[in-house]
């Protein structure tokens, strides 16, 4: 099932919303839950099994032990550090899911496509699917580095700190401005940044799905709201 | 006769920050329709020459600019580049720079979005140039798990669907195999057929014989001679060899081994080893990953088919250059890299002299010498370099490292102020520092001239004269003539050595 990006877009504003709430009553835990699986089996239905696999588990753990084992009497070093994550994993867990769920799943063209349809400037439009299309190539860029670091068993940069951010640094941005340039000029060559409108090849549907889906986040949204402020 | 497409009158040019002219008076006429190869060393203004033509000088590159240049009627110095882009199109040399989406059918309209076509226009003309170039495979995949054969097919289409009368490359074939590059030949041929005018800047020349109408040659940002394609081929070797060209037809027997696709051959070894041989035993790998949740899976034999890499056994002579070759996408890289011990999943040992490395130990005794350099040079100075790699510092045997690789005038410059060659060598001044013997190299010859490769292939020789067994990765027939000793075929991750046939000690 494929998703519009603005239905993702607005999933990913109503989740981020909803974690900086703390749930205090069953139904607001039985709201954030649900909130939570959604992505999750979004994954599955996008075929990123192992990713969404982890999730659940990272996430089950962390409620099972939170409600399970840990409560507010708990006492001791272990107990305490184990509330701290718990807590932080439950609590921003399901944003980073989200998050994670959109960018591996939407395309940059689609994402394109959705930013104009709502009217955003094309430059902020640009400037946005440059920075997606930058991460693989800064991660295949950082990996390079680092194989070339092990090569030369400067890893740990001679137990040196600032060394060792220096090492992976430096040549990183070294590549990343060359590729940067070339990128710019390859773009302008196709025409970017004309005084012609773009248009693009991306049909975008708000499907049934989607509505649902934005009906769906909405009233989560508005329980959340009502419950902690209105009553 | 009509008038030329393309007007190139006059032009002067120095990049911002350069001490000397890139073009020097430079004037050319590109009929339409026409094929034309600049050829010329690193360095000769070949892609400068591109640039004119797209517009990016003076555009884009800024610098002290003189002369006219005039493209399908159009002054370029007076047009916005953008409003070039249905006209001219450019293939540039690196395809991990030139796609701006991370998915190919996004890479192939976002020309035609850019200059604000209708979408069912786009559509139509994405599906039209798809069957041109029979890509059809490629769609909806993610650019960067495509090979670089597949890139450059997947750039060159999205150049195509802007529909340009003008097509440039700008050394297309550095990072492809034979294969590749066979099929680039195909798509060269197309657009001519269309009637499209074709520059190509290219230093591997092979496989634009016969397809080319002319070409010219440049040095030192000058054009210095003209031939028609005929006669370019009938240019002998010797004669493009001082112009520091590379051949213009591919050795035959070479070409042979590249584009064979022969069963796998395992008796290989009739080379005589001699008594001394590094031997590497049980190299297993693969790139497809076992679905596994928290435990890697380890590579067997057992694993057969699947795996990208399976070398039960191998022997190789000391101090001699091996040639890996094999197609893209066989297993060269992957080899190399467990070689030196990238891949920890690879449980592969090396036997050399009595011991036995294993793990990590492997990466003390091989060192890889990157294609893309820039990504092995930590430090801001030559000497810090080498000094880095030396676990006793012994600032004595780095300069007598530095002066056996020519490098020690350079020893305080800082290493990203060097030239590509120079890079090179100081990665192996780092990599003879750590005591490396076991040399590897991933095609370190790719984009370079013939004047260039003769000196890497000297280089590679006098390094295993100096007792380091060297591997080089190539698609160079060039390079293999000039320096290696034997080869290593590899295909489908099955490794065979062989020695060279009786023809090339024959010509000898």
């Amino acid at each position: 099932m494929r998703l519009d990006p603005r239905t993702k877009l607005f999933m990913v504003f109503v989740v981020s919303a909803i974690v900086m709430m703390s749930a205090t009553t069953p139904l607001l835990w039985a709201v954030r839950i649900a909130v939570t699986m959604v992505p999750i089996i979004l994954l599955i239905t996008e075929k990123h099994y192992a990713s969404a696999f982890r999730f659940l588990v990272l996430y089950g753990i962390a409620l099972a032990l939170l409600f399970g084992l840990l409560s507010e009497g708990s006492t001791g070093i272990v107990a305490a550090l184990l509330l701290g994550y718990c807590c932080i994993i439950v609590q921003f867990l399901p944003a980073i899911i989200t998050a994670w769920y959109v960018v591996r799943t939407t395309k940059i063209g689609e994402f394109v496509s959705a930013m104009q349809r709502m009217h955003v400037p094309d430059g902020i439009t640009i400037s946005l699917a440059v920075v997606m299309r930058f991460f693989p190539t800064i991660k295949e860029e950082y990996a390079s580095i680092r194989d070339a670091m092990k090569m030369r068993g400067v890893m740990l940069g001679g137990g040196n700190a600032a060394k060792m951010i220096e090492f992976r640094m430096i040549p990183l941005l070294f590549s990343c401005v060359n590729i940067g340039d070339e990128l710019s000029a390859a773009a302008i060559t196709r025409g970017l940044g004309g005084k012609v409108k773009r248009t693009s090849a991306t049909d975008l549907k708000m499907k049934a799905a989607d509505w649902l889906m934005a009906v769906a986040f909405t009233a989560a949204a508005a329980v959340f709201v009502v419950f902690k402020y209105v009553l | 006769m009509t008038d030329p497409i393309i007007k190139i009158e006059n032009i002067k040019y120095r990049y911002k920050g350069s001490e000397t002219d890139s073009l020097d008076d430079v004037s050319l006429a590109v009929n339409a329709g026409e094929t034309l190869l600049l050829c010329g060393a690193s360095g000769s203004g070949k892609t400068s020459v591109i640039r004119l033509i797209n517009g990016l000088i003076p555009h884009y590159y800024n610098g002290e600019f003189t002369g006219n240049v005039t493209v399908a009627e159009r002054n370029i110095a007076e047009t916005e580049l953008c409003d070039l882009a249905g006209t001219v199109g450019t293939v540039f040399q690196n395809p991990r720079s030139q796609f701006f989406s991370v998915d190919t059918d996004g890479e192939i309209v976002f020309g035609p979005e850019n200059v604000g076509l209708p979408p069912s226009e786009i559509r139509k003309r994405k599906a039209q140039v798809v069957s041109e170039m029979g890509i059809e495979k490629l769609l909806d995949r993610s650019l960067f798990e495509l090979s670089g054969g597949e890139k450059q097919r997947i750039a060159c289409a999205s150049v195509a669907a802007l529909l340009p009368e003008i097509i440039l490359l700008d050394e297309p074939s550095s990072n492809l195999d034979w294969a590749a590059m066979e099929n680039l030949r195909e798509i060269i041929l197309t657009w001519k057929k269309q009637g499209k005018t074709v520059i190509v800047s290219e230093h591997r020349l092979w496989y634009l014989t016969g397809i080319i109408d002319r070409a010219v040659f440049m040095k030192k940002g000058r054009i210095e001679g003209a031939w028609s394609g005929e006669e370019f081929a009938k240019i002998p070797e010797t004669e493009l060899q001082e112009m520091a060209l590379r051949p213009t037809s591919a050795d035959c027997e070479y070409a042979k081994l590249f584009r064979d696709d022969g069963p796998d051959t395992d008796e290989g070894e009739k080379v005589s080893l001699g008594e001394d041989a590094i031997i590497l035993r049980d190299f297993y790998f693969s790139y497809k990953k076992k679905p596994y949740v928290f435990r890697k899976h380890k590579f067997k034999k057992e694993d057969g088919e699947d795996l990208s890499l399976c070398i039960p056994k191998l022997t190789l002579p000391r101090g001699k250059v091996i040639a890996v070759v094999g197609r893209n996408g066989t297993g060269k890289s992957t080899f190399l890299r467990c070689l030196c011990g990238l891949e920890k999943d690879c449980t592969g040992t090396i036997e050399s002299d009595g011991v036995t490395y294993k793990g990590r130990k492997r990466i003390g005794f091989s060192y890889m010498v990157m294609q893309d350099v820039n990504h092995q040079l930590f430090t801001d100075s030559v000497e810090a370099e080498v000094l880095l790699s030396m676990k006793v510092k012994d600032s004595q045997k780095c300069l007598e490292i530095l002066r056996r690789l020519g490098l020690l005038g350079y020893k305080n410059t800082h290493p990203m102020a060097l030239s590509g060659g120079q890079k090179q060598r100081v990665a192996i001044a780092s990599a003879i520092a750590a005591g490396a013997e076991l040399l590897l190299f991933d095609e370190p010859t790719s984009g370079l001239d013939y004047s260039h490769m003769v000196k890497v292939g000297k280089m590679l020789r006098e390094l295993a004269d100096g007792g380091s067994t060297v591997l080089v990765s190539t698609h160079d027939p060039e390079l293999i003539n000039l320096c290696c000793d034997t080869e290593l075929v590899i295909r489908r991750g099955r490794a065979s050595l062989r020695a060279f046939g009786d023809e090339k000690n024959g010509k000898e």
